[in-house]
């Protein structure tokens, strides 16, 4: 009897673990697709040389690795698509094991929420996610070892203070518009 | 230890589903929904403040103890009436105190809360406002958690929330 719940067990946890679609699947699928637009920022977006820095700012941007974004334009061809692409990420950010969800807003056609992925002093991932129906959506994930809460307030409060190279960011603004 | 299993699987469904009874709106055309999890509380409370801001230091000790925010708002009559339904059902499922009952300029607003014995300790607090004008919202909140009813108006006032003077009226009391 135990035997047949270990072994029932470990194939359940095997199949799991193949068809589990995660998000960074999702991100390597998508992001030579003509309909997303994929940027990757390293740590160094932020620029640290001309900014002090003090010993918690040196913590906080050693602990940050990258940052993926992954965007979908919707324009009039693709319409269709957008329904079912927002529906996948969903699913995704589903897996209540995986991502624990931090806050969600919502209302008809837009909406945005917040994961994490990690326990609370231990954070490897934060993704963010928002969509509007008119604009499209975009999925954002924040990587790093160990992140905590203060270093995600800091990393973001980092990048104001540092000049990002926007033109990394130019794609973006093309979808907001 | 079969029977174990199956009261596990009983019981657990009737926790999963006992806060989705308002779900059905969130993404709701018309609605506008938040929702916050106990784990935001939990890292919302980890910020680190100065000691001496006893105001700030009482507010984080209340995110400590909360489990769950909804905040559901919508302007359509319709809508505010499948809220009321849905609240009412809510209620013969589980049955909370009725806190305090108020209508003043055009809105109505009943809160309900389950509290834990006879203390002022709240398990589980839900407000409906409904409104008759069209530029107020109607607005439903439920919150669970662990809280005293005393601290509550410090949350309301930080995350301003809808329906705050009503609440800071009814934890006053």
């Amino acid at each position: 009897m135990k035997k047949l719940i270990i072994i029932l067990f470990s194939v359940v946890t095997l199949v799991s673990c193949k068809n589990k679609p995660s998000l960074q699947k999702y991100f390597v699928e998508n992001a030579e697709s003509k309909d997303f637009i994929a940027i990757d920022l390293g740590s160094d977006i932020i620029n640290t040389e001309k900014m002090a820095l003090t010993e918690a700012d040196k913590e906080t941007l050693k602990s940050f690795e990258k940052m993926n974004i992954l965007a979908f334009r919707n324009d009039k061809a693709n319409e269709s698509n957008y329904d079912v692409e927002v529906k996948k990420v969903k699913t995704i950010l589903k897996d209540t094991i995986s991502y624990s969800e931090l806050m969600k807003f919502g209302s008809g056609n837009d909406g945005a929420s917040i994961y994490v992925v990690g326990d609370d002093e231990h954070i490897n991932e934060f993704v963010l996610f928002a969509n509007r129906k008119e604009n499209g959506f975009a999925v954002v994930r924040i990587l790093g070892k160990d992140m905590n809460p203060m270093n995600i307030m800091n990393i973001i409060s980092l990048m104001q203070k540092s000049d990002i190279n926007l033109e990394q960011l130019k794609p973006l603004q093309e979808i907001m518009k | 230890m079969k029977k174990i299993i199956l009261l596990v699987l009983v019981v657990l469904p009737s926790f999963l589903f006992a806060q989705s009874a308002f779900e059905k709106f969130e993404g709701k055309e018309g609605v506008s929904s938040m929702n916050v999890s106990k784990k935001m509380f939990e890292m919302m409370s980890k910020v680190k403040v100065d000691p001496k801001d006893k105001d700030m230091q009482q507010y984080l000790n209340l995110l400590k103890k909360l489990d769950n925010l909804k905040v559901l708002t919508t302007t359509s009559s319709k809508i505010a009436n499948e809220f009321e339904t849905s609240v009412t059902s809510y209620l013969k499922s589980h049955p909370l105190e009725e806190l305090m009952r108020a209508n003043s300029d055009g809105k109505n607003i009943k809160i309900y809360i389950k509290s834990a014995g006879n203390s002022t300790i709240v398990k589980e607090l839900l407000m409906f406002m409904e409104s008759s004008s069209k530029d107020t919202p109607s607005v439903l909140l439920s919150l669970t958690g662990e809280f005293d009813l005393d601290e509550l108006s410090s949350l309301t006032e930080r995350m301003n929330l809808p329906g705050k003077d009503e609440l800071k009226k009814a934890s006053k009391k």
